[in-house]
């Protein structure tokens, strides 16, 4: 019998299930040839009680999701966090810094009466998770890499290394040196720093490494003549919830 | 007579032949050159020679690239049982165009390291396939310092050499291949006597233009990088290290890698890749287990300097850095130049060396008048010299260390000290009856004055030895300069674990310092155990070699260090025994005696391999003994 893989989704755009399948049509086919899908709400109906593996995406913000979860977790023999919303939180962390009640009437205005909230948090809050595919989106190469690698029972690779490796083995001139402000010598790397090579700076969706020396990237700010504290405040969209929300 | 083989300057293109040339090799093989990119300059495939910018000061990244890709597929490889592996190389001709002098070394290093030994099929055949055409560096980057490593001027390592000397450009010819690259192109001709002196006159103007050099010759930097190992500067300095890789990926003398199988969906082909990696990251050492063999940025930070400053040079006699700066623009934090790195370190070495200038002793061989106090007979051959110093004041010694004693025309014999430091005012030189020097001071009464030079030498490791138990082992006269020791111990005793001394002589009658023996023994805070090779009438203490003294012995060897001195036909039982107890080599701490005319590192007499036992020693740990294949006996 073929692997059984389940996707499902918490808060989050749904778009890491979509760039999930976004792959060649002999590499679809593959696929459908190496699992079973079993659950997908982006392609098809219908439940499983039992997943070889679960991919997760979104991050939880409502007291209902965390059952559900659970739920999830129960069934799940594998259950990977898919990009950075399962991973680090995500955007959905900048909520945070506003009073629940706060950023419910924001959003929903009047309607906000109909909803509940409660502080974002990344999966891992929540449950174990046993692998983490970052990014906002997820790098599709990894994603088929690391299926690949649970299908074979290998530890999927999780890249430790910051963006800068991957931004200077792509040739890009360094941000600062065009005059901007960037994360990357804190931030994981495998996205082989596509922000960078198309010209912007690195906005931290794969969330810090293991060891980041803070401090050192703080200074180079300063040095660089940013204001630290306006430059982290533009970093926050990815880095509010950090490890302290687990 | 050999053929001067250094290649010189021989002809001139115009800026129409040069152009003639680039679309010469597009014709036959892709051409890499430096373009403009984003405010800097980048290597990338040009089709037109307009994109080219020969005048550029340096690139990203290095030209290298081209020679190990950031990732470069290794193996196919099909899964299963019939599994097989096809090995993949990358064939394409392809010319560098435009190669800084530094880079060219930074060529030749790779081509030891990839084809030196079981050469590396995939870097040879990119290797076999590369056309280079050097240029000079004219306009140096502003953290270069290409000249003080010896790279700005460039003699091998290139199929076609360019010097832009303005209205043309020279060129030297590096090969059959560069030459016939040139041949017969429109607007080629033989340089003039005026055009190849300009070559000369550009490359000096282009040297003065650096910014960045080193405060020493870089033949120093390994010797001072290893004497300064273990100097704070690597912890501060690395501080703010990032450990983002940037300088170790924007390298052209860097070449670690990672090599992973990435397997495609349908679980039956994959792919062994080779990557980029490199010892400034975090994860670079570690193991599945979870330990990390360089898990501080420090440690990976004097890695790296030490890399680039001493292992490359050591194995593989090309310089480990060129000194193109890029890691230093690269870095953040503005830590990563190895020169300044090793400025620095050159710094805390001047610094210590003026200290030491002004503390220490010269190397005069005029040597210090002492007149002996005291004489006491030892034992048949061995008397005890207790020297008067002038003023009552020590010569500042530490145990382990000697002087070179002097009799005046007689000549001068290196002696250890027997006497303690602590023991204040008193000089004590215990002296067998072996050679010229020993036996005329045999001849001396009370009184008479002979010369003293030093203290020389290391002396025993008392930061190592303080906090732990020790075993003292002495055969014979090795007790002369253990004396020194267990009399610094037992003045000291709180500093130190459980003392225990073995004492070896050949019969009762050649024990030394025999009532010293018999309070040693009366003492609880020492354990004295003795033994003689022959017994005699009156010893009722054991009978047999020294070595039978430590099979018994209980020790805790993780708390234990031994120090062991005597004839150098002990060393070896002695040795092996302590190893039975479960020392570890740095455990176990030897002092070796050599012929010696100085005392200064100078003479030569003492040296073992790289090391002088008067400098080095006399004192070393069986560890450093290893490294030493002329002394191991």
């Amino acid at each position: 019998m073929k692997p059984k893989v389940a996707f499902f989704d918490f808060t989050c755009c749904e778009g890491c299930q979509l760039d999930a399948l976004n792959m060649t049509g002999d590499q679809l086919a593959s696929l459908l040839d190496a699992v079973d899908i079993v659950e997908f709400r982006e392609t098809k109906t219908g439940t499983a009680d039992h997943y070889d593996i679960a991919f997760v995406e979104g991050s939880i913000s409502r007291d209902a999701e965390i059952p559900r979860l659970r739920g999830i977790r129960e069934r799940a023999e594998v259950l990977v966090a898919l990009g950075a919303c399962a991973c680090i939180g995500g955007v959905n962390c900048l909520k945070n810094a506003f009073e629940p009640e706060d950023a419910l009437r924001r959003v929903y205005g009047d309607d906000a009466v109909h909803y509940d909230t409660i502080p974002a948090r990344p999966i891992d809050a929540v449950v174990a998770v046993d692998h983490y595919l970052h990014g906002c989106p997820i790098n599709g190469e990894e994603f088929r890499r690391t299926v690949a690698d649970l299908l074979l029972g290998v530890t999927p690779r999780v890249p430790n290394y910051p963006v800068c490796v991957e931004c200077k083995m792509a040739g890009n001139v360094c941000v600062f040196e065009r005059g901007g402000s960037c994360v990357g010598p804190i931030i994981r790397g495998g996205c082989n720093a596509v922000c960078v090579t198309a010209g912007r700076h690195c906005w931290g969706c794969r969330g810090l490494v293991d060891d980041p020396n803070v401090n050192a990237q703080k200074e180079i700010l300063e040095r660089a003549g940013l204001d630290v504290e306006e430059v982290l405040e533009k970093f926050r969209i990815y880095l509010s919830c950090r490890k302290e929300a687990s | 007579m050999n053929e001067r083989r250094t290649p010189r300057p021989s002809h001139a293109l115009s800026a129409d032949a040069l152009a003639a040339m680039f679309a010469r090799l597009a014709q036959s093989m892709r051409v890499v050159a430096p373009t403009e990119r984003d405010g800097r300059f980048a290597y990338a495939p040009v089709d037109r020679f307009e994109e080219v910018r020969l005048d550029f000061d340096t690139t990203v990244l290095p030209p290298t690239v081209h020679l190990l890709p950031a990732k470069e597929l290794l193996l196919r490889v099909r899964l299963g049982e019939a599994g097989s592996a096809e090995q993949v190389v990358d064939d394409l001709p392809t010319a560098l165009f435009g190669v800084h002098p530094y880079d060219l070394r930074a060529i030749e290093l790779l081509d030891e390291a990839f084809l030196g030994t079981r050469p590396d099929p995939h870097y040879a055949a990119r290797r076999r396939n590369l056309l280079i055409v050097g240029i000079d560096c004219l306009h140096p980057s502003a953290t270069s310092f290409a000249p003080s490593m010896g790279t700005q001027v460039a003699t091998s390592g290139f199929d076609l050499l360019l010097t832009d000397i303005g209205e043309a450009h020279v060129a030297t010819v590096g090969s059959d291949r560069g030459a016939s690259t040139i041949d017969g192109l429109p607007g080629l001709r033989a340089a003039t006597d005026a055009e190849i002196a300009e070559v000369g006159a550009q490359r000096d103007a282009a040297t003065a233009r650096f910014l960045v050099e080193l405060d020493v010759p870089r033949e120093r930097v390994a010797r001072l990088l290893v004497d300064h190992y273990d100097d704070p500067y690597w912890e501060e300095r690395s501080n703010t290290c990032l450990s983002c890789g940037s300088c170790v990926m924007v390298c052209p003398t860097c070449f670690c890698f990672d090599v992973a199988d990435d397997v495609g969906l349908d679980l039956t082909s994959s792919s062994r890749v080779r990557r980029w990696d490199g010892c400034m990251l975090s994860d670079f050492a570690r193991v599945a287990g979870g330990e990390n063999f360089r898990a501080t940025s420090a440690g990976r930070f004097r890695h790296r300097m030490l890399r680039k400053g001493k292992y490359l040079m050591e194995r593989y006699g090309v310089v480990g850095c060129v000194g193109c700066g890029r890691c230093a623009t690269a870095c953040l934090s503005e830590i990563a130049s190895p020169a300044e790195a090793w400025n620095a370190i050159a710094k805390i070495d001047r610094e210590r060396r003026e200290e030491q200038r002004a503390a220490a002793v010269d190397g005069s061989f005029v040597p210090q008048s002492v007149s002996l106090g005291r004489v006491v007979s030892l034992a048949d051959k061995e008397k005890l010299f207790v020297l008067g110093l002038p003023g009552g004041r020590g010569i500042g010694h530490m145990p382990g260390q000697f002087v070179m004693l002097s009799v005046p025309g007689v000549g001068e014999a290196p002696i250890s000290i027997s006497s303690s430091p602590t023991r204040e005012g008193t000089l004590d030189l215990a002296i067998r009856d072996v050679g010229n020097v020993t036996h005329a001071i045999h001849g001396l009464e009370v009184g008479a004055h002979v010369g003293i030079r030093g203290p020389f030498g290391n002396g025993f490791p008392i930061d190592a030895l303080e906090w732990k138990d020790l075993v003292l082992v002495a055969g014979g006269i090795g007790l002369f300069p253990l004396r020194s020791l267990i009399q610094y111990v037992l003045d000291r005793r709180e500093r130190f674990g459980e003392m225990t001394v073995l004492y070896g002589a050949r019969t009762p009658a050649d024990r030394l310092f025999v009532d010293e023996l018999d309070q040693w023994a009366a003492r609880d805070d020492l354990r004295l155990l003795q033994t003689v090779d022959h017994g005699a009438e009156g010893w009722d203490g054991p009978v047999g070699l020294i070595t039978t003294l430590i099979s018994p012995l209980e020790i805790e060897p993780a708390k234990t260090m031994a120090v062991v001195v005597g004839p150098p036909v002990m060393y070896r039982f002695v040795i092996a025994e302590l190893k039975k107890k479960g020392l570890g080599d740095n455990q176990i701490i030897l002092s070796l005696e050599r012929h010696m005319k100085c005392g200064t590192g100078k003479c030569g007499h003492c040296q073992i391999n790289g090391l002088t036992v008067c400098q080095d020693g006399p004192v070393f740990t069986l560890a450093q003994l290893r490294e030493l294949p002329e002394a191991v006996q």
